[in-house]
């Protein structure tokens, strides 16, 4: 466990207890990751705002529910991609999602393929991944979060969250070398 | 391309402020999981001392009687254990696993039921009166819809507890940890019904028993359903 988590934990236990500075704390250490991965799963930036404050809206009213055994940091994106989901449901957005991923203002650029490309040809071969495989390789590389905690959020087994991460940096790879060789 | 840290906005933190009151932490999914026993155990008891343990239960033997219902009961137990990681953002089991214990489990039911039948497949007597045996032998439905209708209501007295147990989770499919839950209650409900039940027909079994085990699924996912639509209705104001 490392000492950042701890502190989260530690945090969080706090503000179980009541404590309102603990729930601020929480909040400026983790809401910036929490957006950007709301942006990326919403595809729009406008939209990711609205989540954010639903997520630590619904993280408020389920505060009961963390248990410390968990680490903080992908409970809450857990709980950040159940807001969007179920906003994805209500909202029956799911079309216009997808369809709005051509402009991507705010999709993260990966630090490993940032040599790789321009930032907007990174962005445009990442819009381009399969939504499950970006997903899990943005979580892993861009958000730093181990395969066996990807694998809780996701539903699916560490080997399987390893494989799409994989699959996904191959495929980025790929992309982003047709777009070299077509510039040259 | 890294966002600076941000204060929470006004709204936000007026919403927090409105209910800052200290919470329990909620236990562990294997501990969830076990706080399903001792009412299961309760339930099961009721339904044995009110019926009685089944007249050919020295036929089957103590592994048939009280080894298969053992069996489904620890199943029961996995089935929520694993519904209470469904339920929580950060611990959801792979989906295999979901699966193939709920195939499991499914496999079990129907498996004892076909070792009880082929072991013991007699016409049993009831302690009733002649013409009330005569009217269960020609109808056999009527004791059918008992059992369905019994192990229905004593498997949503545990799904509804399950739903209290359940109320804070924060599952990304809530029909699926409700289906789950309720699984887990019907086929404990069963471990206990069976042994009290004198009829060992596949038909009667499935049709009856395995019907009630569906309904409490059912129930399972349509209050795990309601339950997640409310928590997580955006821009909702339930607490």
């Amino acid at each position: 466990m490392s000492e950042g988590d701890q502190e989260l934990r530690a945090l969080m236990v706090r503000y179980q207890g009541g404590s309102v500075e603990a729930f601020q704390e929480i909040y400026l250490q983790l809401a910036p990751g929490v957006r950007r991965y709301l942006s990326h799963l919403a595809g729009r930036s406008e939209i990711a705002d609205d989540l954010l404050q639903e997520t630590f809206l619904q993280m408020h009213r389920s505060r009961a529910a963390y248990n410390p055994a968990y680490a903080v940091r992908p409970w809450l994106f857990g709980l950040a991609r159940n807001v969007f989901l179920m906003n994805r449901r209500a909202a029956r957005r799911f079309a216009i999602v997808h369809e709005s991923r051509q402009d991507l203002p705010e999709f993260p650029v990966l630090p490993e393929a940032d040599r790789l490309g321009s930032q907007d040809e990174i962005r445009k071969c990442l819009a381009n991944l399969a939504p499950d495989q970006a997903e899990a390789l943005l979580l892993h590389h861009e958000w730093g979060f181990s395969f066996e905690e990807i694998a809780g959020m996701l539903g699916i087994s560490a080997a399987a969250a390893r494989a799409r991460a994989s699959r996904a940096m191959a495929d980025l790879r790929m992309a982003l070398n047709t777009l070299q060789r077509a510039r040259v | 391309m890294r966002d600076q840290p941000q204060k929470p906005p006004e709204s936000l933190m007026r919403a927090i402020a409105r209910d800052l009151r200290p919470v329990r932490p909620s236990p562990q999914p294997f501990h969830l999981a076990l706080r399903m026993v001792p009412l299961a155990l309760l339930v099961s008891s009721l339904i044995l001392l009110a019926i009685g343990s089944r007249a050919d239960s020295g036929k089957l033997g103590p592994l048939l009687t009280w080894g298969a219902s053992s069996a489904q009961f620890a199943l029961a137990i996995a089935l929520v254990w694993i519904a209470a990681h469904e339920s929580t953002p950060a611990g959801r089991l792979p989906r295999q696993i979901v699966y193939s214990v709920a195939a499991a489990a499914s496999l079990v039911v129907v498996l004892v039921t076909l070792i009880t039948f082929s072991t013991s497949s007699g016409n049993p007597i009831l302690p009733v009166p002649p013409r009330i045996n005569e009217i269960l032998r020609v109808s056999p439905w009527i004791m059918g819809l008992a059992c369905g209708i019994g192990s229905t209501v004593a498997g949503g007295i545990l799904v509804l507890f399950f739903s209290c147990v359940f109320r804070n989770a924060i599952a990304t499919r809530p029909s699926v940890a409700g289906a789950l839950y309720g699984a887990g209650a019907g086929l404990a409900i069963n471990a206990g019904w069976r042994i009290a039940c004198p009829f060992s027909t596949p038909w009667h079994a499935l049709g009856a028993h395995g019907a009630a085990i569906v309904a409490t699924v059912i129930l399972g996912a349509r209050i795990g359903r309601a339950l997640g639509n409310r928590r997580l209705q955006i821009g909702g104001t339930h607490s």
